[in-house]
């Protein structure tokens, strides 16, 4: 009787085989890949991670109006690549846990080419590192922490607000020489506020400044009556500090309210147009820094300003502020980066962002921007602003009184940025 | 040191005024309903935002007929929203009683879900109405602005809230203990069933006491504002407070609310000044410290809860 089939021996060959052979398809050294296709004519995709929750929600919409006005104006003019460039928007609240999950989510299950947006700097680290898992390429469109283009940058991140160095240097010499230098810093005590207190200190004492007491301010903090009176009885010359959201809103008014806001001096690092906007020139106090204003004397600014308002005739905040430009301007790059490498492709698109000059008029400041490669962070002017006592209308709340050109407020964090290689970085192209 | 210490001890007790009156309308709902009330953050919040548009014309109300209004002066436009912004929210926490009524005498988890669910719905209506934009609650001049205290500025507004507050828990002591009404209500947080076998009508009892707690959170709200500012998550930044002062003082007792409300802000206070990276957290360990050997609180009662 002739014996059919496989015999014992060779049924075990076979299964080892088969079983090596599978083992190094899924536990052999790989790359992660989601390449769709070559080319498509499909619609480009946007993931917009805005949030319109939690401390940030203000900030979140105003930016999510920048980037989706990019995407409209490129739509109108015909797409990119001759393709309609859509977007998904979901709420991050504010929120590194919602973050990460809807970067999995927009990546994973609703295939976005791009991901574009945040405000607060522990929901964009959380972000960027799911985005840098998959490959997809993050904006960070307003978070200004030093250590998103600093310890925490990735390969696939792009950092296009200033962050709290650029404003530490941009302000610090001439308040020193202007108010004093016995400073009093105060901090939201999370990453953005430790690190851009950090960037203040040093920067401060690096200008001759004597720190005489350093306050860390719990994020949520309603009351300041206490923190204000310490102040009081410290008499600093300069109070410098890194507060954001809706804890600097509520500080600014009680500021104000002790009639504290003129001495003494306050520098504010940064003041974003939607946590001022709608409360008067007078909720702008202090100094503080910005990337934009929309009554800067430049070509396009005005031109700007009415497209915004064509585009958004409902909207409260009426004229777009530094939250708003730095989504557009962001937004408006990538799309066309996307029409000059002629596709999706992540590493292309990277190769061609680092290290990459925008025009100073394009861009509507008075200083060319370039991306930096090493620490991909934009690298921009930076204007210094006060309250404008005298307005020309009721949006004009800044009095601009300075600019300063990138190169002479780069921050040293960034130097401390070691993005992944291109091969550990996977390939990520949804065609 | 001294002398530095007693600017933060006046700064505390002020605060403490402040966080009793927030705590007022959440004890009263919970010593006669038994109800903890989610709620009264969005009713705090919709208080601040009735004022908003009473003072305000860029508040939600541009309509032409307003116009006259608005140029008033400031003072009896405050007067104004101080009246009409508790009305409105007196009305809006007739509504919520109504819709709690199928809740009494069941389990209480009821209770806290719908007055969640509450809270939600009326973040959003104000979300809707008004955006989610901050607002600035303009106050009559005088009661605006910083005076000299020693060497140092204090706010003028600080001590006027401060002062009403007081004001408050003297005028709802007097209505609770000094009238009729009060003593029913009163009878009814202590045994609710006699109260109905006297005859007392324990519905609009009841529907009359929500009203009044939905009130006070209403001004707690228009008092806070020009502190806190409006948005529409700030009630957020009020119940749980709210919730710490009522547990700390023990659970429908009228002074131990006080007295926790002054404790907690003293705590808050000192720590802010000489702990600044604790003050949050200051009040919940004050609350842990408490309960850990006084479980019912500092008035030490028994619960209306624990029935």
């Amino acid at each position: 009787m002739s014996k059919k089939g496989m015999s014992r021996r060779g049924f075990l060959a076979t299964a080892l085989l088969s079983g090596t052979a599978g083992g190094a398809t899924l536990f052999g050294p790989w790359k992660h890949t989601r390449v769709y296709a070559a080319k498509s004519d499909k619609p480009i995709r946007i993931g917009l991670t805005h949030d319109a929750s939690g401390q940030f929600a203000n900030s979140g919409q105003a930016e999510k109006r920048g980037t989706i006005m990019a995407i409209e104006e490129a739509n109108a003019a015909g797409g990119v690549l001759g393709r309609k460039v859509e977007y998904l928007w979901m709420d991050t609240e504010t929120n590194p846990q919602t973050g990460t999950r809807v970067a999995e989510r927009l990546i994973s299950r609703e295939n976005v080419h791009f991901l574009v947006g945040a405000i607060q700097s522990g929901t964009a680290n959380a972000i960027s590192q799911v985005a840098q898992k998959y490959g997809c390429i993050y904006f960070n469109t307003n978070s200004s922490s030093p250590t998103e283009s600093g310890k925490n940058c990735h390969r696939v991140k792009f950092v296009w607000d200033g962050n709290g160095e650029n404003f530490s240097r941009a302000a610090a010499r001439n308040a020193i020489s202007a108010f004093g230098d016995k400073w009093f810093l105060m901090y939201n005590d999370y990453v953005w506020g430790q690190n851009t207190n950090a960037a203040t200190k040093k920067v401060a004492s690096g200008y001759g400044a004597e720190v005489i007491d350093e306050v860390a301010i719990p994020v949520g903090t309603r009351d300041w009556s206490s923190v204000l009176l310490k102040i009081q009885q410290a008499k600093p010359d300069v109070v410098a500090a890194a507060v954001g959201g809706d804890d600097f809103k509520v500080m600014r008014q009680q500021v104000s309210d002790m009639n504290l806001d003129q001495k003494p001096a306050w520098i504010n690092n940064q003041q974003d147009w939607p946590d001022v906007y709608g409360l008067g020139a007078d909720a702008a106090f202090g100094v503080f820094g910005t990337t934009w204003y929309h009554y800067l004397d430049l070509p396009g600014v005005g031109d700007f300003v009415k497209r915004y308002q064509a585009a958004y005739p409902e909207t409260r905040i009426n004229v777009p502020g530094n939250v708003t430009y730095n989504g557009y301007v962001a937004m408006r790059e990538l799309l066309r980066v996307i029409e000059e490498v002629g596709g999706t492709d992540n590493i292309k698109i990277i190769k061609a962002l680092e290290g990459r000059t925008m025009a100073a008029a394009g861009r509507m400041q008075h200083h060319d921007a370039v991306i930096d490669p090493n620490s991909h962070h934009v690298q921009q002017t930076i204007y210094l602003a006060t309250g404008n006592t005298q307005p020309r209308d009721d949006s004009d709340y800044f009095k601009i009184l300075s600019w300063s050109d990138p190169e002479s407020i780069r921050a040293s964090a960034d130097d401390t940025c070691s993005l992944e290689s291109y091969d550990a970085t996977p390939s990520y192209d949804q065609g | 040191m001294l002398y530095d210490l007693i600017p933060h001890l006046i700064n505390g007790v002020a605060l403490g005024l402040l966080f009793a009156l927030l705590a007022l309308g959440f004890m009263l709902i919970i010593g006669v309903m038994e109800v903890i009330n989610l709620a009264h953050g969005a009713l705090f919040t919709l208080g601040a935002y009735i004022a908003l548009a009473v003072m305000a014309p860029d508040g939600g109300l541009p309509f032409a007929f307003m116009e006259p209004y608005y140029a008033l002066p400031a003072v009896p436009r405050y007067v104004i929203a101080l009246i009409v912004g508790p009305a409105v929210v007196a009305v809006v926490g007739m509504g919520l009683e109504l819709c709690l009524r199928r809740t009494y005498g069941g389990d209480p988890l009821y209770g806290l879900l719908l007055t969640f669910g509450a809270a939600l719905v009326l973040e959003e209506t104000i979300r809707e109405i008004w955006g989610s934009s901050e607002y600035y609650l303009p106050i009559p001049r005088g009661i605006s602005g910083g005076f000299i205290f020693g060497d140092l500025i204090y706010s003028t507004y600080r001590i006027y809230a401060a002062l009403f507050a007081a004001a408050m828990i003297g005028v709802l002591w007097l209505f609770l203990n000094k009238t009729p009404y009060g003593a029913v209500i009163k009878a009814g947080a202590h045994d609710s069933e006699m109260v109905r076998a006297l005859g007392y009508n324990l519905k609009r009892l009841r529907l009359y006491v929500f009203a009044f707690g939905a009130a006070l959170a209403g001004i707690a709200g228009i008092v806070m504002a020009p502190i806190w500012g409006i948005r529409p998550v700030v009630g957020v930044d009020a119940v749980i407070p709210a919730f710490v002062v009522i547990v700390l003082g023990g659970v429908g007792s009228f002074w131990g609310a006080v007295s926790a409300g002054i404790l907690v802000g003293l705590v808050v206070g000192l720590t802010g000044a000489f702990l600044t990276d604790w003050s949050l957290l200051s009040m919940y360990l004050l609350l842990l410290a408490v309960v850990t050997f006084r479980t019912r609180g500092l008035a030490g009662k028994a619960s209306v809860l624990e029935a």
